[in-house]
């Protein structure tokens, strides 16, 4: 088997370290050492955006990366949106409460897609919104609350 | 207060939001390994060769397992996916079965591409998956069959022993006089439809993780099942072990729009047992697409009778279904399309055949929609043609033909799969035809349409409506409990995949109780909180799960007030119950909590109930549903089509449903957004592709498009709320419909669009090319 590479990185501001096969993908790396399982893999193609996670505060698909590129670098997942006290992300707390979750298996990688958008300087026109948001794919919504909470975020930072 | 019928917070978000979430892939257990599936690639033909020395070999490999080491100790499937159809439906429907039997693993044959040939089981998915790649197998292939029509004709291959002319079921049916209908009716037309084979595609892939505890003899298995107790029925079966010792998990779930069960479901537990080690399968995307079930893929070839002011008289339908490799729901499919043929129109006059074709693809089964999406698109077009034929505004032309309200109930003439007569329990279809033209602004739409031609554009506008045989049987089940704090504690048989099970019933449970929700803990998806379940499919748990849980909280309550009655010396009537204190009506300072009658009803010397009760306060209640009830809806779509590039883009959308009592408005909302994006992608995007060897071309999201947020409009939805009778609250269900109805009114907003060069569309979905084709075919006849 092929030797093992060592890596080392912060998520969520804790720093990370191991010792990964050099095909190990990011997102594996995350979810299955690392334990941080709030990062979905949808399709682990790089089109359904579920296992999008920042790395130096931009989107990334973490099923595109593998864990030895991430090396040094500083990541959020999910995980990392909540404050310490429980209290929510504003972007969390639009999702829930427009609705803008079913299932809650694709709202992840949505969530951390929005966090870069909004750290950008939204757009506060629905077409604009939908193009922001088409890299990421739900079933269960029809994208018509994800739409309404962005819009309102966005409102709100004009 | 009421609770049902409030928009109030759902309890599930909390933990989807913040990444803790416990779905399948997210669970691993000590000493797990995991498994990767080979699968044929090809459609039909004999191993000849098999062997797997080498993948054995390689470091990490726990086992790789084939057929042979299956063979006498498991398998293959041979129950269908339903409990045994009604005699009386059988002999009315003409109805013909053959044999259902699946291999778990290709025993000799494969019979489409995509079947599971052998199982690595290593170290971790990556490891399996080198494996795979060291099996040697050596295929002599036979020839596939990829549509009906070739597996109908003389001389095709038959694919299985027991099922001559590759027929696996069908069934003939109707209501009233056809023949005469045909007979007087002053016109008659024709028409042939295709529906396309598409998948319910759920963001999360399937998964599976067994573990067998050789201490106590008990698999416990988490699985993204939408009916786990079923699949522990199906375990206990063919593994040899009681219920009792098989425990399914079905924990979150990333959305699941259709299923049954499934060959790994089977497979995995058995070698967690056979080998002694968890083991975890977690389907890849490109696996999902091909390999979990497909669903419409129909062809129908309609005639229809009608007389000159539009009123259609008659209908007939012979339709073939490509049922795929094995067909395991048999005609739940089909015959849903038959059921749902005429949706909300008074046609009394009807034939319909419905045929199950047995081809070298995916079984076709349900999906969101189940058999409706496809009857909707041939009803709706069929009655948009009359309209055409009679060039009259094909709004009018429905609207003469919708059932009126003050026929309701309206019985059809035939029957439903569960053995019940479809009657239209409740409803109101041309007032909510009424509504949903209004919501649109169907009149001021026809001035706008002007101006856009006089600019060029071409825009359209198209309606369709349905109805919906939802909240099937045969039985939900709910344990409602007060434990001693107060708290409590409902059980559910049924389990969601999104459809948030957690905030409705709570809803439900509080009303019935007497509490706020938020002091009600909802679980669901364990086959231990419960004996008997059904699961979350057909629309149903609102309507099933609902009124089962109603039913064990009103007899808690029941309980609650005859303990309250004794304690307090007073009668019944007496006695009221809010906010999870029991008080005597006028005198507010005598009362009880539940937490202080949970107390008295405990077991043991303390306990202080009347004589002859059972202790606790815990009661089941199994709802069994008289047969379906009917949900409706009506929708209208507004599109713009490119005419040089055939593109199609949805402008609005407008949506009118009846699902009778709601539960939650906002939950609701949510169903009817997504059902009609699901919709929209089988209006637009998206088909399963085989080619002419029954290779699957389109297995990623890079080819099989489902919606994105450019794909799909802002949805305009409003309630219409006609108590079913069924059901004690008047629930219908709501889960589904939204994605029955957006191909047929996309197409009729296409069409509409096009008016002036009188296109024909008769086959979904509606890429750019075939609308293009539409058009050039109508250009080149002059039109």
């Amino acid at each position: 088997m092929t030797s093992k590479i060592d890596v080392s990185f912060e998520v969520n501001g804790e720093a990370v370290s191991g010792s990964v096969e050099p095909r190990m993908t990011l997102a594996d790396f995350l979810r299955d050492e690392v334990g941080l399982t709030g990062t979905h893999l949808g399709c682990e193609h790089g089109v359904c955006g579920a296992c999008t996670i920042l790395v130096n505060g931009h989107t990334a698909r973490s099923c595109l990366m593998l864990a030895v590129q991430a090396d040094g670098q500083k990541l959020t997942t999910v995980e990392g949106l909540e404050s310490a006290d429980g209290t929510l992300h504003p972007v969390q707390e639009a999702f829930s409460r427009h609705h803008a979750l079913q299932c809650g298996f694709c709202t992840p990688g949505f969530l951390m897609n929005v966090v870069e958008y909004l750290e950008e300087g939204p757009s506060t026109e629905e077409k604009e919104i939908r193009e922001r948001i088409s890299g990421n794919l739900c079933r269960c919504t029809g994208y018509h609350n994800i739409v309404l909470a962005v819009k309102e975020l966005a409102e709100r930072q004009a | 207060m009421t609770y049902v019928g409030q928009r109030i917070a759902r309890k599930e978000d909390n933990h989807l939001l913040t990444g803790r979430g416990q779905y399948v892939a997210d669970i691993r257990l000590p000493r797990m390994v995991e498994a990767a599936i080979l699968r044929s690639p090809i459609a039909h033909g004999e191993i000849v060769h098999l062997d797997t020395t080498k993948a054995r070999a390689l470091d990490g490999v726990v086992a790789i397992i084939t057929a042979e080491d299956l063979a006498g100790k498991v398998g293959p499937i041979t129950r269908p996916f339903y409990k045994t159809i009604p005699d009386h439906v059988a002999r009315e429907t003409n109805l013909v079965v053959r044999p259902y039997r699946a291999q778990l693993l290709a025993e000799q044959k494969v019979f489409r591409v995509g079947e599971p040939v052998a199982v690595a089981i290593a170290r971790n998915r990556y490891v399996a998956e080198d494996a795979l790649e060291l099996i040697e197998v050596e295929y002599e292939p036979l020839e596939a069959l990829t549509d009906p029509q070739s597996a109908l004709r003389e001389g095709a291959p038959q694919l299985h022993p027991d099922v001559p002319g590759n027929i696996h079921c069908s069934f003939h049916t109707g209501a009233g006089d056809i023949e005469g209908a045909f007979g007087d009716a002053e016109h008659a037309l024709s028409a042939q439809f295709t529906v396309g084979r598409s998948i319910g595609s759920p963001m999360e892939t399937r998964g599976v993780l067994a573990e067998f505890d050789r201490a106590t003899n008990q698999i416990v298995m988490w699985a993204t099942q939408q009916k786990p107790h079923l699949l522990r029925s199906y375990l206990s079966e063919m593994l040899g072990m009681p219920e009792e010792h098989i425990r399914i998990i079905s924990p979150d779930m990333g959305g699941s729009f259709g299923g049954g069960i499934y060959n790994e479901e089977i497979f995995i537990p058995f070698l967690a047992r056979q080998l002694g080690r968890p083991i975890r399968w977690i389907e890849d995307r490109r696996e999902n697409l091909g390999n979990a079930r497909h669903t419409r893929d129909q062809y129908h070839d309609v005639d229809v009778a009608f007389n000159a002011d539009g009123t259609i008289i008659g209908l007939k339908d012979r339709f073939l279904v490509d049922a795929g490799a094995y067909n395991p729901f048999v005609i739940t499919l089909s015959y849903n399309t038959a059921a749902h043929l005429r949706n909300e129109f008074k046609i009394d006059n009807f034939d319909v055949e419905g045929i199950c074709v047995l081809t070298n693809k995916r079984d076709n089964t349900p999906v969101r929609g189940a058999g409706r999406t496809s009857a909707t698109f041939v009803i709706d077009r069929i009655v948009d043609m009359v309209a055409g034929f009679l060039k009259l505004d094909p709004a009018e032309v429905r609207r003469k033909n919708l059932i009126p309200g003050e026929l309701m109930p309206y019985d059809m003439g035939m029957l439903y799969r569960d053995g019940g007569r479809i009657v239209y329990d409740s409803g109101d279809f041309p007032s909510q035809f009424d509504k949903a033209l209004a919501l649109a602004d169907y009149a001021g739409f026809r001035q706008r349409q002007d101006q856009a031609r006089a600019e060029g554009r071409f825009v359209g506008i198209g309606i369709s409506s349905h109805v919906e045989g939802s909240g099937f049987g045969p039985h939900e089940g709910a344990t409602v409990r007060i434990d001693q704090s107060g708290h409590v504690i409902v059980h559910s048989g049924s389990n969601p995949h999104g459809q948030s099970h957690e905030t409705v019933l709570s809803q439900v449970a509080a009303d019935a109780l007497g509490i706020s929700p938020d002091h009600i803990t909802v679980r669901a998806g364990d086959t231990a909180l419960i004996p008997h379940g059904g699961g979350t499919f057909a629309s149903r748990s609102a309507v099933t799960a609902g009124s089962a849980v109603h039913g064990a909280a009103t007899k808690v309550r029941q309980k609650i007030l005859a303990i309250a009655s004794e304690l307090l010396e007073v009668s019944q009537q007496d006695l009221t119950i809010e906010d999870g204190r029991v008080t005597v009506k006028g005198a507010p300072g005598t009362s009880l909590s539940f937490a202080e009658i949970a107390e008295v009803a405990s077991p043991g010397p303390g306990s202080r109930l009347p004589e002859g009760m059972e202790p606790g306060l815990e009661e089941t209640d199994y709802y069994v549903p008289p047969t379906v009830t009917y949900s409706s809806g009506t929708h209208v779509a507004i599109v713009e089509v490119d005419p040089e590039v055939g593109t199609v883009s949805v402008l609005e959308y407008f949506v009118v449903d009846d699902c009778g009592q709601i539960l939650n408005p906002t939950v609701v909302d949510g169903q009817q957004h997504g059902g009609v994006a699901h919709g929209i992608g089988n209006a637009l995007l998206e088909e399963v592709v085989y080619d002419e060897s029954g290779q699957h071309l389109n297995p990623s999201f890079m080819d099989y498009l489902i919606p994105t947020a450019s794909d799909v409009p802002p949805v305009t939805v409003e309630h219409e709320s006609h108590l079913s009778p069924l059901n004690p609250l008047g629930i219908k269900g709501a889960g589904e419909g939204a994605a029955v109805s957006p191909p047929a009114a996309i197409a009729n907003a296409i069409i509409d669009a096009l008016r002036p060069l009188e296109v024909e569309i008769t086959q979904m979905p509606m890429t750019p090319a075939r609308v293009w084709r539409a058009i050039e075919t109508a250009r080149s006849n002059g039109g």
